[in-house]
């Protein structure tokens, strides 16, 4: 075992291998700071790349453009409001209001260090604990999923902003708006109103930058009183590095619940960082002392999204390794890589392979420190963004949003439903709409609705989903979850009715 | 002051039930379309024919989704007209109405665009349809004066022309090409 771990320390410490790594690192954060970009497309982009490497050397360079994708998400969530990547989606909740209030380099720190650490965090559970969570993962059935996405669902309550029923809306509209297209099973057209632009469905990516990214930017231009031409972030920087990893160790708690939720959730074949990082955000904000914070700009929220989000990196290798199954689509690239390469992924890789799995946990953490190092050192390259006037800004972002639309499928097509979506998410988040749950119902929907009708193509009884313990165990949860969302809401509800009264 | 002139505190009040009421008067008028649009949903997702194979078939979820939808925005809906009522009725939001699109002027300007440029990006190819949109774009924020103009031209080219060779050369991703068969 020892050896192995040497030879695997071996490979991955050599000079090119780290030089790889480097740029990898780097290429990955860019390219998931341009909104609609995401972490699985640079990957894509890589492996060709890597085919002329050793298959160590391959999956290293890999794993640090996947780290560093996890964590470039966050620039642009940060400074401009729009997540980087889908994974990214909770991480604009407060890291943005926190750089508007004045501390952009604070808000890019936090989300840095806790990716560190949640990356570190997986890391650690993967090399312990690969074996018995790969097996609990792979008995997981469709009823235990459906269970598991109604709990997600539950996420809705914690995420509504001002309003219940709005934010219930936009939570249902984003599960209708994931029923257009083929029907999962069986691929039936559904709800295309025989338009060719509707019939592949929407895709995911679309309806984030839509929602997100062109709403984000329309509202840049509004015109409140006298016209104004200034960069979107007006205060000055600091990036408080050291403070910041010290602030970010004071929360102990909070990372290793919101790395735990990473790593259980990259896990789960199907699931992912999208998921994750919503999920660790919204425990976090139900076990915090002052949950009104959330959403204003709170150390806490940014910490749990991003640790969360990188989390899913150790996790999704966890049944890689032990069993051969992708955990995601990134997961499922790494695998074809090895497979290239003529290494057969499967429960004997650890036997048959062992120098590679050791150096691909070695990869991991040097993969981490590299996407530290870059951070801090380009930090203050990256926001230079904040100095640049919104003239510039908004339309060239613009410009990025209908590349990465584009770039998906090479479809023209989808650049029509970029513009159709947009327009809807900039109206409902004039409205004051959440937007959200909207995007959670587009995850979320096709998983609930495949898992469901499998379940009950195996087994009509509705009652199963109460009899399988895990199953059940996750229900308990989401009810749970709903009557902890419900309490708070008449909480604050009435701490609202008692301030007013006090006024009066 | 005279007499009839309301007082600031009066009026702010009066100016924020307008604001209020305005803004009801837009959501209610989401929820209605919202309403309307998940009920033909609903209806078009229930004739689709049952399946052989599985007891809940391609209609049942999406029909399920949509009834929900359609029953949330019916009790939006009454929560907004009284609201509405409230907060001074009709004729104040529709005052208020125009001073909402007034502040967003620019932002729809934007947007129309927008949907312009994605409307001849592929007849025009992505250099030239991007070097017109991010021209006019930037124009439109930041007022036209001569600095602004050789600003934006500079900004434009290297945003298109720069950014496509960039995408084709490097990431072997090639853009719409259109008319400019050579770029």
């Amino acid at each position: 075992m020892l050896d192995a771990f040497f030879q695997g320390a071996h490979q991955v410490f050599a000079f090119d291998t780290l030089l790889y790594m480097l740029i990898g690192s780097v290429a990955g954060i860019v390219a998931a700071a341009i909104p609609g970009f995401t972490v699985t497309m640079a990957i894509i982009l890589t492996l060709p790349l890597t085919f002329a490497m050793e298959p160590l050397q391959g999956i290293s360079v890999m794993l640090a453009v996947y780290v560093g994708g996890y964590t470039g998400g966050l620039i642009s969530a940060a400074l401009l409001g729009i997540p980087g990547t889908p994974s990214s989606v909770a991480t604009t909740f407060d890291a943005f209001p926190m750089a508007r209030n004045g501390e952009p380099g604070r808000a890019l720190s936090l989300g840095v260090w806790a990716s560190f650490f949640g990356t570190i965090i997986s890391t650690l559970v993967l090399i312990v604990a690969a074996p018995p969570l790969a097996i609990v993962a792979v008995r997981l059935g469709p009823w235990e999923y459906f269970s598991l996405i109604v709990f997600a669902l539950t996420i809705v309550a914690s995420l509504v902003g001002n309003s219940l029923i709005r934010g219930l809306i936009a939570g249902v509209i984003g599960l209708g708006l994931a029923t257009i297209g083929p029907d999962p099973m069986m691929g039936r057209p559904r709800l295309t109103f025989d338009m060719d632009l509707l019939s592949p469905g929407l895709p995911f990516l679309v309806v984030l930058i839509g929602i997100f990214a062109i709403s984000q930017l329309l509202g840049e231009v509004e015109v409140h009183g006298k016209k104004v031409n200034h960069a979107l972030i007006p205060k000055s920087i600091d990036f408080k590095t050291w403070e910041v990893m010290r602030e970010v160790l004071g929360r102990p708690v909070n990372l290793i619940r919101s790395s735990m939720v990473g790593v259980v959730i990259g896990a789960l074949p199907g699931a992912g960082g999208s998921i994750a990082n919503l999920l660790a955000y919204d425990q976090a904000k139900r076990s915090s002392k002052t949950p009104e914070k959330f959403g204003q700009g709170i150390a806490d929220g940014v910490v749990a999204s991003e640790a969360g989000n990188s989390a899913t990196a150790g996790g999704g290798l966890i049944p890689l390794i032990s069993l051969g199954i992708p955990g995601s689509a990134v997961d499922a690239i790494l695998m074809a890589s090895l497979m290239v390469h003529g290494v057969s992924v499967g429960p004997r890789l650890i036997l048959d392979h062992a120098d590679l799995v050791y150096g691909m946990f070695i990869a991991l953490t040097v993969a981490s420190f590299m996407m530290l190092v870059v951070c801090v050192a380009s930090m203050r390259l990256f926001l230079r963004v904040t100095d640049i006037p919104k003239q510039f800004i908004v339309p060239t972002v613009m410009i990025c949003c209908v590349i990465g639309a584009f770039a998906l499928n090479n479809r023209v097509g989808d650049l029509y439903l970029l513009g159709i979506i947009g327009l809807v998410g900039y109206i409902l988040k004039c409205l004051d709409y959440p937007l959200a749950p909207l995007v959670l119902g587009v995850i979320l929907g096709p998983i609930a609705e495949t898992n469901l009708r499998r379940a009950l193509m195996s087994d009509g009884d509705w009652t199963v989903f109460l009899t399988r313990p895990i199953s059940a165990l996750f229900l308990a949860a989401a009810v749970l979850s709903v009557i902890f969302s419900i309490r708070s809401i008449w909480k604050a509800h009435k701490k609202d009715n008692g301030q007013k009264g006090a006024v009066v | 002051m005279t007499a009839n002139t309301p007082k600031p505190a009066a009026a702010d009040a009066l100016a924020s039930a307008a604001t209020r009421a305005r803004n009801e008067l837009a959501r209610l008028v989401s929820y209605i379309v919202f309403g309307l649009s998940a009920v033909y949903c609903a209806w078009r997702a229930s004739a689709l024919p049952a399946s052989r194979w599985e007891p809940l078939g391609a209609g049942s979820f999406p029909k399920l989704v949509f009834i929900v939808l359609a029953v949330l925005c019916l009790f939006a809906a009454i929560k907004s007209v009284i609201d509405i009522q409230r907060n001074g009725g009709m004729p104040e939001a529709v005052y208020a109405f125009g001073r909402w699109l007034k502040i967003r002027r620019i932002s729809f300007a934007i947007y129309g665009l927008l949907v312009v440029y994605l409307a001849v990006l592929s007849t025009l190819g992505f250099s030239l349809a991007t070097f017109g949109f991010l021209l006019i774009a930037q124009l439109l924020i930041a007022g036209v004066t001569r600095r602004t103009v050789i600003q934006s031209v500079i900004a434009a080219l290297v945003f298109s022309f720069g950014l496509n060779m960039l995408f084709a050369d490097v990431f072997n991703v090639f853009l719409p090409r259109g008319v400019l068969i050579a770029f």
